[in-house]
Formats: C-alpha cells, structure tokens, sequence
C-alpha cells in the first residue's frame, strides 16, 4: 500500500465531498413535491450569493426550511454512526463491534420513552421540552455504554469478547423493558415510539438541538482523530501497540467516550438507524484500507452518503407517506452484510 | 388561562412574517405570488386542549386535518369547502376521500402540509405525534390540537373547533343537534339497568379499551358498562379474567356485521373463549367503526348500539308512539 501523504488524504476526502454534495443536491431535488432541477440551482446560487430574499416563499419552504435541514440531518447522523462504528471496531479490534450491537440504541430509546413519561410532569417551557427527549436518549445511551464498558471489564482489563457479549446482553435486556413499558403504559405520550425505533428523520429539530448535533459531531470527531494514528497501532494487538509507545488506556477511554457521545447524539434525534455504522465502516476499508488517518474521515462522507441516500428512498417511495429511513437501512444493508461476509470467506 | 410564551411568539411571528412577506418580495413569479395566502390582518391566540397556545391567523382560510375525525368534524361543521388536505385514512364521508392526501396521521410529510400553505393543521392526541406538532409549530404552521376523552368532550371539543375557526354559529348548531340526540337517547334509557359488556378490539391477543377512553364511554351512553377497568387505552387482557367477570355481551366495531357473526362462530370453538356465556349463547352487538373515532357521528353509533343491547327499551318507545297515534286517531 502506497503512504498516505497529505495531498491523498486531501484529494480522497474531495472526492467523497463532491460525490456527498452531489447526492444532497440530487435528495433536494427529489421529493413528495415536485422541484425543478433547474429552479433549485437558480435558488441555490441565490442563497450562495446572499441574495436569499428573492426565492419564492414555496421554494423556500419546502426545499430550503424543511428538506434541506432534514437532508443535512441525515448527512450528520450518518456520519455519527459511522465514525462511531470505525472507533469501535478499531477499538474492540471486531469487525461486529457497531453501536446497536453494543447496546446503546436500546439505551438511547429507553432514555428517551422514560423521558417522554417524565415530560408531562415537569413545567417545562415548550423550548426547553422540544429538547427533553432527545436529552432522555443522550443521557440513555451514555449510561447504557458505560454498563456495557463496566461488564466488558475483567481483572481491570477491557476483554472485546465480554464486551460485544455483554452489549448484546445488555441490549435484548433493554428492548425487552422498552417493549414492557410499551405495553403496561398509558399509550398516548408513546405512539410514535414505535416508529421512532425503527429510525426516522422525518421530524424537524429544533434550532438548539441542530447545533448541539453539529457541534458535538465536530467535537467528538476531531478527538477520535488525533488517536488516528494510535489506532492503526492498536490494530496490530494491544501489546504490541503498547510497546510502541501507545498510552492504550488513555486511547481507549477517550474513544470510548467520543465513540458513545456520537452515537448518543445520533440516536437521541433519529432513532436506530441499523448496519450505517456496522456497514459503512467496512466498505469504506475495503476501498481506502485500514489506516485511520484516512478512514474515519472517509467513514465520515460514507456514512453521510448512504444515510442521505436512503432517506431519500425513505421520503419518495412511498410519498406523501414518510417511511422510517431505519427499514430501508436495514433492507439494504442486510444482504449487503452478508454479501460482504460470504466474500471475505471465500 | 392563557400561557403565554414570548420566545416562540417572537419567533412564530417573524416565521408568518417571513412567510407572508417572502412572496410579496417574490414580485417576479407571478404564479408563486397568485397563489400566496393574502396578507393576514389579525391573529386569534388560543390555547388548545393539550394546553399549548396556538397562534391562528384569520380569518380561516385553508384547514389540513391530520386524522379522520377531525375530518369527520370539519365535515360535520359544513366547513369542508376549507379542508384542503387530510390524510390517507380520511375515508367518511366519502368526499374526504378526494380530498389532497398528506400521507398518515403518525408519518404526514411535512412537505405537502407545507405546499398546501394551511392557516391551521388539526391533530388529535389520540392519534397524532407531538413531534408532528412541534415540526409544525417550527415551521410557523398553526397546529391546534384536540384530546375528547368522553362524548360530552366531543360535544364540547367541535363546538370549540368552530369558534377557534370562526364559525361558531355552525358549532353551536352542531352542539344542539348533538346535545338533543344525546338527552333523547338518555331519556329513553332512563330506566334501564346498565349490560356489562366486553368491548373487543381485537381477539387475538384479546385487546379491549381503558376506562378513560371515549369508547368506554359511548358504551355508557349506550347503556353498558366496559368491564375493563384498565387506565390504559388499550389493554391487552387475559381471557382468564374475563372468564371470571362474564360479560353479558361482547361488543365489536365493525362495518361488516356478517363477518363478526363468523368470528363468533370461530370464537365458540376456541379454548378459552369458549368459557365465556355471552359466547356460548351468541350474545354479542356490532357497532359500526364510527366508534373508533371521536367525532360527532359516533353518537348515531351509540344510538345503534343501544338499540342492539336494550331493545325492550325503544319497543317500549314504539309501542307508546303507536298508542298515542292510535289515541289521537280517536
């Protein structure tokens, strides 16, 4: 394999940053309405230039208020879960090692219906309520990988084994309390819960939330990247990445923590959206390889991609009915985990 | 009682501003600009019955109902000519089915509420998201909200709606018609003791409803009583304990009273089921699915039911009308 020099890594991430602008624009195009390709590059151009005032206010609605935030939601969410899932993976050194499959969605969502239960009861602003699940998920998923670290831990040594068992564990243990909550509860705050599980971004977030989301994405990357380089190390066993010079605790609790931040934020808006971050990760390594310097921003534009691409499946097909982004995830990226699985062995 | 929330006015506020100046700026298409809402002069602050405060332009102008029963209402109010839009269940009356479909009451897009431009969006908690409301509600969309938990409340609830929409001659109309239905039903059940019945949604598992749903109470107005005592809306519950309350009658929802009897039918050969008395004698009332909804027709609903469980009830009725147009005859 040739090193990675500055200018590859720049040019790769150009051309996963060009082929992610092009499928935005393509899924601002498409939708329940009908928008020109031709009147979205003029308003778009228009926006570019400041001049924002001149759109008409249905364009303006409906592509640049409601699908252009859904669509740069999607684009983020994406991304969490797949930078996520490559910190994982490169963590637990186990290509099965993916957010869902160690127990933070059930987390997310059993924080975020246990916040929806609470909701009622406080006298929130609506400001501050608009926030309180998505709060609920956070807060959910960080405690629920924190027990999922604590069960992965033995003689004070973290055992990927335990651990990817002890998510496992952890996660039917919470789908089985979201389900009873489901049932024993008075349904009227929990409706939409079932939908939500499935993974879905058809709701807008509010401004706050938005920025949370951004920021912390940023944040929490930038912090898994400066362990890129340690990461390619610990890829060769964690001994060996030890007498290297690599501060593996350190490493491991800083990703640790970044990993479930991400996936936190990401499930607290959109539910579980299943196999982006199992999937995106080892296509992305198939193509660019297993350097971290190149991959977790390379997951990052995968990730983008294939959650904006199925949300536009998600919003289109079955149009005007929204369908959980979630299923078409799922529907796709099964097989296509097989697929990957039958080839590596073969 | 009003809560008022300066932020989200603010911010509500310069949305509908934006909203209503974006296409008076938008001089050069002129088919954008033809088919903008005209200027609003005022605004009705309400707060609706989940206890949000709704800012509605008006007057009314364009409605987009988010469930079939506020459908059902609008219809009722004679307002139709400004529904323009609900969802793919709106399905009575039939008109309701051509009107423009915004997709389900749990999953609407977003982007054909927004591109019908409504001066409001109807939803009810029993049916619609609160996520659905405050995506609205970000988007500078009023979004009013219904929650009846008894026929009273449905009464009360639709002529509220007309008053909020501007058409409060029409509710209070609605409200007589419904309120006269409803004490003639009272009067002739006056002295009928109440059936105890199990209100079946669905047999497998065996799902009933809450004592706190509007269900519940229909089959009160009917002259019976849920034996489900449960807070929830709907309880799965276990045929054991059924077997041991023994309803006098099962009651369905259905459109399709000859399917119901083969369901009976089925019913009697299961394990279970079978223990039950109002099963193994067949007693059982259909009630037409208008039931499942908390609109003005489920009064007619309940006045059918009603006849079905306590005949001897409206024969008395018949039999007295009879005697006096005999009487005057003479």
């Amino acid at each position: 394999m040739r090193p990675l020099t500055i200018g590859r890594l720049f040019l790769q991430c150009a051309i996963l940053a060009a082929i992610l602008f092009c499928v935005m624009v393509l899924a601002l195009k498409f939708g329940a309405i009908h928008v020109s390709l031709y009147g979205l590059g003029r308003d778009l151009l228009r926006v570019f230039l400041g001049k924002s005032t001149e759109i008409s206010s249905e364009y303006s609605l409906i592509v640049l208020n409601i699908r252009l935030p859904r669509i740069l939601l999607g684009a983020i969410v994406g991304a969490s879960l797949s930078v996520a899932g490559t910190s994982f993976q490169a963590l637990l050194r186990n290509p099965l090692a993916d957010p869902y499959v160690l127990g933070v969605s059930s987390g997310a969502a059993l924080g975020a219906i246990l916040a929806l239960l609470i909701e009622p009861h406080l006298a929130l602003t609506p400001e501050i309520a608009s926030v309180f699940t998505p709060l609920g998920g956070f807060l959910g998923a960080t405690v629920a990988i924190a027990a999922v670290y604590f069960l992965g831990r033995r003689d004070g040594r973290i055992d990927s084994n335990t651990l990817l068992l002890g998510g496992v564990i952890t996660a039917s243990l919470l789908y089985a309390v979201i389900i009873l909550l489901l049932t024993v509860l008075p349904s009227s705050n929990v409706r939409g819960m079932a939908y939500w599980l499935m993974g879905e971004l058809s709701n807008l977030p509010s401004k706050p939330l938005a920025w949370v989301l951004r920021a912390g994405f940023l944040a929490a990357t930038a912090v898994i990247y400066t362990t890129a380089s340690d990461l390619n190390l610990l890829l060769s066993g964690e001994k060996e990445a030890m007498h290297l010079g690599v501060d593996v605790h350190r490493v491991r609790l800083i990703v640790y923590i970044a990993a479930s931040a991400l996936t936190g934020i990401a499930v607290a808006v959109s539910g579980s959206i299943g196999y982006v971050g199992l999937l995106v990760p080892h296509v992305m390594r198939m193509i660019f390889g297993s350097d971290h310097r190149i991959l977790i921003p390379a997951s990052a534009f995968g990730g983008a991609i294939a959650v904006v691409i199925a949300d536009t499946i998600a919003r289109t097909i079955a149009a005007p009915a929204d369908l959980p982004v979630g299923a078409i995830t799922a529907i796709a990226g099964a097989p296509l985990f097989i697929y990957l699985l039958r080839r590596r062995l073969a | 009682m009003k809560i008022s929330v300066p932020i989200s006015f603010i911010r509500s506020a310069a949305l509908a501003a934006f909203l209503f100046v974006a296409p008076c700026v938008a001089q050069s298409h002129a088919e954008q600009t033809a088919a903008a809402p005209a200027k609003t002069a005022s605004f009705l602050t309400v707060q609706d019955e989940t206890g949000r405060s709704v800012r509605i332009p008006l007057p009314v102008r364009r409605i987009v109902s988010l469930a079939p029963s506020m459908t059902e209402s609008i219809y009722a109010l004679g307002m139709d000519n400004l529904l323009v839009g609900d969802t793919d269940y709106c399905d009575y009356p039939p008109a309701a089915m051509t009107k423009h479909k915004v997709g389900g009451a749990i999953n609407p897009s977003l982007e054909e509420i927004a591109a019908l431009k409504p001066d409001v969006v109807l939803l009810t908690k029993g049916l619609n998201r609160l996520e659905t409301v405050q995506s609205l509600e970000r988007l500078g969309i009023a979004a009013y909200a219904t929650d009846p938990h008894t026929i009273d409340e449905i009464r009360s609830s639709v002529r509220r709606l007309a008053e909020v929409l501007g058409n409060p001659a029409a509710g209070d109309a609605l409200n007589n018609k419904l309120l006269q239905q409803e004490s003639s039903l009272q009067r002739t059940l006056r002295n009928i003791p109440l059936t105890r019945a199990l209100f079946v949604v669905w047999t497998e598992p065996l799902i009933s409803v809450g004592k706190h749903t509007f269900i519940a109470d229909a089959l009160l107005q009917a002259g019976a009583i849920s034996i489900v005592e449960s807070t929830q809306d709907w309880p799965q519950m276990s045929l054991e304990e059924m077997v041991r309350l023994q309803p006098d009658v099962l009651v369905f929802a259905s459109s399709h009273s000859e399917a119901v009897t083969r369901d009976m039918e089925a019913l009697a050969k299961r394990p279970g089921w079978s223990e039950l008395n109002a099963v193994k004698q067949r007693k059982f009332a259909v009630v037409s699915d208008a039931v499942n909804r908390p609109a003005p027709r489920l009064l007619a609903a309940v006045e059918d039911l009603a006849r079905q469980l306590h005949p001897e009830a409206f024969a008395d009725k018949v039999a007295s009308y009879k005697l006096a147009a005999l009487r005057d005859r003479n």
